[in-house]
């Protein structure tokens, strides 16, 4: 039997679709007691994942294990896990309290157990309605509500937001939180890391069937660095103010202006009075999660992003924290996008980015919480201005 | 644990409306061709003059007026009836396929094999419900219209509704497997369809016409049909002495059996038909990746 451990591990998992490799050797562990976003564009391999750890789909290699199990081996897996994997796997003419009576019988739970998840999903009043004619959210909810028919311990969830209006984000966002603060595993797989951001406390970016990051979100958080462009009369003359400072990632882009990162506005502005040279425009640039996300995820069908300064040391790029840069890329020549902890688009890009770090799981312990991996080196950290990296704004960064 | 899955799959029956939307144009069926055949058979024994009767009589070593002519009706209703549970049958799997119910299915059972024998043991017992209702129709409607001395005896009876029932399990078994080989529920539907009602009776004519009728009892539909018309015809003849192997066949094929074995081997050959799509959809669903 399980563990009774709430944790999920996944272990090399691989599943290729004749030629095509759906997921390639992904590795992470979820952790119960914490919500876990699962992220990556459309077409990474989340659903194909998820399915190999839930055993509807069998992997090409490795393993899917919950409670220390793979999932035909959890006994009755009802009570075990919970899974919302579609909006749609209810028959039209069967209504919602039948739907669920139906599985409440197969999970061995009471037929009252229907009600009490109507009720918690808020389906209360629709119970008698068929299926077929519920809205996408309301399926949505319905699905939720026979994932949880047997009270499990694990909840997978992927893409749940679909078709949610925003109270209905709201609502799933707090209820997946409580869930998870009792100490139970809840998993939840978005394209959209601004859908789930307020959602989970760990997640897990995959591109391209790889994992390209997993650890807490405020690691990913507080990696992201700001920069500061600045048009002056004199660039030369302010690239020497700044260095004469000690202040190294000077970088001069397409437009003719000056990106200085690490530093804010103000500092940038003193030194050039100082220095004599005048400033026509200075603009504090900030990275957003959503783009460092679509930093993260991108490539996979889009042009990779323009490279600049090869060979150049970034200030940005931390040393790799997963071993071996120089793995191969599968995919032969075609960056996956820009590596861990890569700065957006413009800044200066690593040297060894052409191939993807081997991603090599942290053993089954929750990832260190500090030093976070990747975190920028002592010296660049800056104050952060609260608020700068919170959902909402800017979009979706176009990363969607 | 086993118990838990029969409940639920029987549940998924119930709580849609296809069950009764089957039965009833098998109750129809069943009772109209019951009805029609009666009637027939009785029209028939009306157009003999004494003189064919006569012949008739030497022939079969049996009065036309003691003829029980309602059993090939009733093996041919029977026949006919069973289209419906077998389609009933074929949509089990497909349908779960089509509807994606398949995923929630596999997630509350503790593994596929679990989940299939369940269903195997629900649409076992639907086919014998469906069994019931055939043959339950048919002799009401044989009753109506053919005359009392066209009837079977007790023991007759009997004999017509077990291999009754008999047939209709195995056609909706013989419908599991296929639905779940091919996982959709038009395709399922018009396969069976055309199948059993237009592909192998042309097959069948051809078989007769090119002199090779005995082929006829292996095939699907002619194995099945052989359970029925076989034991309609064996028992038509049992009052009758030895009887040549000519109008033993001739017999069958009134009740629908042309060129069919024994009634239990031809059970025993359309078991094997039905054995071999269950488990080939058995397999097929086992490891299918449900995505």
């Amino acid at each position: 039997m399980h563990d009774g451990s709430g944790r999920i591990v996944v272990q090399n998992l691989t599943k290729q679709f004749g030629p095509v490799a759906a997921v390639q050797n992904l590795s992470f562990t979820v952790e119960p007691g914490s919500v876990t976003g699962f992220l990556g564009p459309n077409g990474a391999g989340k659903t194909t994942t998820l399915r190999m750890l839930l055993g509807l789909v069998t992997p090409t290699a490795g393993i899917g294990l919950i409670n220390g199990r793979p999932f035909h081996q959890l006994g009755n897996p009802g009570r075990v896990v919970g899974a919302v994997l579609e909006a749609q796997g209810f028959h039209p003419k069967r209504t919602a309290r039948n739907h669920l009576r139906v599985y409440a019988a197969a999970i061995g739970v009471p037929d009252q157990q229907a009600d009490r998840v109507l009720e918690l999903v808020g389906l209360g009043q629709a119970a008698d309605r068929k299926a077929g004619g519920f809205s996408l959210g309301m399926k949505q909810r319905l699905a939720l509500a026979t994932a949880l028919l047997g009270d499990p311990q694990v909840l997978v969830l992927d893409e749940p937001a679909n078709g949610l209006d925003p109270e209905g984000i709201a609502w799933l966002r707090q209820f997946l939180q409580s869930y998870a603060r009792s100490g139970r595993t809840v998993l939840i797989s978005s394209h959209l890391l601004a859908e789930v951001e307020q959602t989970v406390d760990q997640v897990v970016i995959v591109s391209r069937g790889q994992t390209m990051y997993y650890g807490p979100l405020a690691n990913l958080r507080d990696s992201q660095q700001s920069r500061v462009l600045v048009q002056p009369s004199d660039p030369g003359a302010l690239v020497a103010a700044l260095q004469a400072e000690g202040i190294s990632g000077i970088e001069q882009v397409p437009d003719g202006r000056i990106a200085i990162a690490g530093v804010d506005a103000k500092r940038v502005a003193d030194l050039a009075l100082k220095a004599g040279v005048s400033v026509y425009g200075i603009q504090e640039e900030k990275a957003d999660l959503e783009r460092l996300f679509f930093q993260l995820t991108s490539g996979q069908y889009a042009a990779p992003p323009p490279q600049q300064q090869y060979g150049a040391p970034n200030p940005y790029a931390a040393p790799n924290p997963y071993g071996d840069p120089a793995a191969q890329n599968p995919y032969g020549g075609q960056p996956p996008g820009s590596g861990y902890y890569a700065p957006p688009q413009g800044y200066q890009q690593p040297g060894y980015q052409q191939a993807p770090p081997p991603v090599v799981p942290p053993p089954v312990a929750p990832p260190p919480a500090v030093p976070p991996p990747g975190t920028p080196p002592q010296g660049y950290q800056q104050d952060r201005q609260q608020g700068y990296d919170q959902p909402g704004q800017g979009g979706l960064g176009g990363g969607a | 644990m086993l118990g838990n899955l029969v409940k639920a799959e029987f549940r998924k029956t119930t709580t849609t409306g296809l069950w009764w939307g089957l039965l009833i144009p098998t109750f129809v069926i069943a009772l109209g061709w019951a009805l029609g055949t009666g009637a027939i058979g009785d029209g028939i024994l009306e157009v003999f003059s004494s003189s064919e009767a006569e012949e008739l009589t030497n022939a079969f070593g049996l009065d036309p007026s003691q003829w029980q002519l309602s059993l090939f009706g009733m093996a041919r209703s029977i026949n006919v009836a069973t289209i419906f549970p077998m389609i009933f049958g074929g949509l089990a799997i497909s349908n779960e396929i089509n509807r994606r119910t398949i995923t929630t299915t596999f997630l509350t059972a503790p593994n596929r094999v679990a989940a299939l024998t369940a269903k195997m043991l629900v649409y076992i017992a639907w086919g014998a419900f469906y069994g019931i209702v055939i043959v339950a129709s048919v002799s009401i409607g044989i009753a109506l219209t053919s005359s009392p001395s066209a009837l079977p005896d007790a023991g007759g009876w009997l004999a017509m509704c077990a291999v009754g029932l008999v047939a209709s399990i195995l056609m909706t078994m013989f419908g599991v497997g296929v639905g779940a080989l091919m996982g959709s529920v038009v395709g399922t539907t018009v396969v069976l369809l055309l199948y059993m009602l237009i592909v192998e009776n042309l097959i069948q004519l051809v078989l007769s016409s090119q002199g090779a009728p005995w082929l006829i009892g292996y095939l699907p539909n002619g194995s099945v049909n052989g359970i029925t018309g076989s034991v309609a015809s064996s028992l038509f003849l049992s009052a009758a002495g030895v009887v040549p192997d000519e109008v033993v066949q001739a017999t069958r094929f009134f009740a629908g059996g042309l060129g069919a074995f024994e009634w239990w081997i031809s059970g025993l050959i359309f078991l094997a038909w039905t054995a071999l799509f269950f488990a080939g959809g058995w397999a097929s669903t086992q490891r299918k990746d449900i995505t």
